[in-house]
């Protein structure tokens, strides 16, 4: 799937953040392992670690520092030089239009502000595979296009983007190929219109609710159960 | 290799400089990190009798027990009471002790101690002069309001020591008209004591709670500020950014300790200003080795602070179980009173917690001027605790972190 955005859709408490949290080696498999550009998930997370970033579900910021004091603490942990770190920021906060707000806090930020910063922060070492959780949710409509634009942007510079979302609208937009995932197993892989082909489907929606059906998914379990883990990426 | 273990190092500094940033900028927050030893340290000082400490703001000497309102009561019909009385209101008012009222009986002094205007009745008794003329020893009583013991004993041991100085120049009076040619101190009291203070002048209580209240301060401060900081960045999210980054986990650790060391010990220098400033300590030892106390103190706590801020889910049980570990500490580990105050077994319990021999060592590197080997004993084992702890809890952070 290199250079590709691979859309990864599933469920609720389907296990697409347990999947993402192993991928980018924040929770180890119980069982099973994975590569991811190529490196062990588990014997080389330090080396899959250099060449992924991520933007989660949760805001990586802190919320007193302002966006370069942010940006600047997570570029120095990937070891980049103080100079070229501050030329990188300044080119990062200009691609999202957030100069003129570089020194104040971003607790202060409105959500798609806060979300913009989050986004170039897991671009400051140059990723070359980009995880995103649901990176548009609870954003306004000048937001989330604004988001879904740069997301297009980044792959066309020759990122690859795991993105999940709920939204089958924009996985239908944006993926050059679709996974989803139910009960912790992937039960489909394919590009959007070959799924929908496939189901005999309109909209990716539809292909959706037929794979894994219309029920609710409610549980109650603080650790979701996981059981096989996903092959390559 | 060497610029690994030198980009190490600098990231986990870069991780305490972070968290110590983060805490400047939440004003409010540091405003009360800043009021918080003052109170404390003003308020514990108050609670406890002193002696000699002059008020910070007036220069005045003030205890709570000067000037205490004491009742005379002479029974004696003679000459001799009388004017044993005349020398105890004398001494009494010159030197501030008490204020010396007059009653005809006992039982009407009796009753004002109980209503409280009173702390207590000298009483001298019928057959006081009579006892006098015939040479024979005579005696005084002392009543106290014993509803709060801790002062009547420091009223007791007041009045007292006013008849002991009674009693001495009456007998050096005596013993004069007995025989010119000998010292009459030297009959009279043959042994005399002098105090003579192991390093200077004469301890106060803000000399003894002072240094506990550093030790406690810095290793309070720093675990509930531990568990604070590594809480809140698991809630807000924060944390899996620190662990997507190609940075080893101790980095993140050693870090987040080393920053909460930082405020720990800004604290308590805080502590260690206003006492010299406003209560009277004088520091005696080097000021490096209680840096290096209050250090390993915290190095013997910080395993422990690790494991229960990993094991509590959230930032409210974190600061909670900390609580619970922090309270009981206060009493069991000699820092408002000598723990030979306490039950053997609670001493025990005491001696096991390694904030004992925290407070226990910068207590004597202030007070009494210690050197490093003189404190090696504590230092090793806070040296002992701090390495077991952290051995347990840096596989347990990991695996938390990891879930």
């Amino acid at each position: 799937m290199d250079g590709e955005i691979f859309g990864f859709l599933g469920p609720n408490g389907a296990g697409k953040s347990t999947v993402i949290r192993m991928l980018t080696t924040l929770s180890e498999p119980s069982e099973g392992t994975a590569t991811v550009g190529g490196y062990d998930i588990v014997a080389q997370a330090d080396r899959v670690r250099k060449i992924i970033g991520l933007v989660a579900e949760k805001i990586i910021l802190y919320p007193r520092l302002s966006a370069v004091e942010n940006l600047m603490f997570f570029g120095e942990l990937y070891g980049l030089d103080r100079r070229q770190l501050r030329d990188r920021v300044e080119k990062l906060l200009t691609m999202v239009q957030l100069q003129k707000f570089r020194d104040s806090p971003v607790g202060g930020y409105s959500s798609g502000m806060r979300q913009r910063v989050n986004i170039i922060r897991g671009l400051l070492h140059d990723p070359e595979i980009l995880f995103m959780d649901e990176p548009t949710a609870m954003l306004d409509p000048q937001s989330i296009r604004f988001v879904r634009d740069l997301i297009k942007e980044l792959n066309q510079d020759g990122k690859t983007i795991v993105l999940t979302t709920h939204i089958m609208e924009e996985a239908d937009e944006l993926s050059h190929r679709i996974g989803i995932i139910d009960h912790g197993k992937i039960i489909a892989a394919d590009t959007p219109a070959g799924l929908k082909s496939k189901l005999g489907c309109q909209t990716l929606e539809e292909v959706f609710l037929q794979l894994t059906g219309k029920a609710l998914r409610d549980s109650a379990s603080n650790h979701v159960p996981m059981r096989r883990v996903m092959g390559r990426v | 290799m060497k610029s690994q273990l030198l980009f190490q190092i600098y990231i986990t500094l870069r991780m305490a400089h972070k968290d110590l940033l983060d805490f400047w900028k939440a004003k409010m927050l540091v405003a009360t990190f800043t009021v918080m030893p003052i109170i404390m340290m003003t308020m514990f000082g108050s609670m406890f009798p002193q002696t000699g400490v002059a008020n910070p703001f007036s220069g005045k000497v003030s205890s709570p027990y000067k000037n205490s309102p004491m009742a005379i009561v002479v029974e004696d019909t003679g000459s001799f009471g009388l004017q044993v009385a005349d020398q105890f209101k004398q001494i009494a008012s010159s030197t501030g002790l008490f204020d010396v009222l007059e009653f005809a009986s006992f039982g009407s002094a009796r009753e004002r101690i109980v209503a409280g205007s009173l702390k207590g009745a000298v009483v001298i008794p019928a057959g006081f002069s009579e006892a006098f003329s015939s040479q024979r020893q005579a005696t005084v009583l002392i009543t106290t309001d014993d509803t709060n013991p801790q002062m009547a004993s420091i009223i007791y041991g007041e009045a007292s020591s006013i008849f002991k100085t009674i009693s001495g120049r009456l007998s050096a009076s005596f013993i004069a008209k007995m025989n010119n040619s000998v010292d009459a101190s030297f009959i009279s009291e043959p042994i005399s004591v002098e105090r003579r203070n192991l390093a200077g002048s004469t301890t106060n209580n803000f000399q003894f709670l002072a240094p506990g209240f550093m030790a406690l301060t810095v290793v309070t401060g720093t675990l509930s500020g531990l568990a604070a900081v590594i809480s809140r960045e698991r809630e807000q999210g924060t944390m899996d950014g620190l662990l997507v980054a190609p940075v080893p986990r101790s980095t993140i650790v050693v870090g987040k300790v080393l920053g909460q060391t930082v405020r720990g010990m800004i604290q308590a220098s805080l502590i260690l200003t206003l006492s010299i400033l406003f209560f009277g300590v004088r520091i005696y030892g080097s000021p490096s080795l209680m840096a290096l106390v209050m250090f390993m103190g915290v190095a013997s706590f910080a395993g422990v602070g690790i494991i229960l801020s990993a094991i509590a889910s959230e930032q409210e049980t974190a600061q909670m179980m900390m609580m619970l570990l922090q309270f009981p500490m206060m009493f069991l580990c000699g820092i408002l009173f000598p723990i030979e105050q306490l039950p053997e077994w609670l001493q025990w319990v005491g001696k096991m917690l390694p904030l004992y021999y925290a407070a226990d060592a910068l207590r004597k590197v202030i007070v009494l001027g210690a050197s490093f080997a003189q404190i090696l004993p504590n230092l090793t084992i806070m040296f002992v605790y701090a390495t077991i702890t952290m051995a347990v809890a840096i596989p347990i952070f990991h695996k938390a972190m990891t879930r």
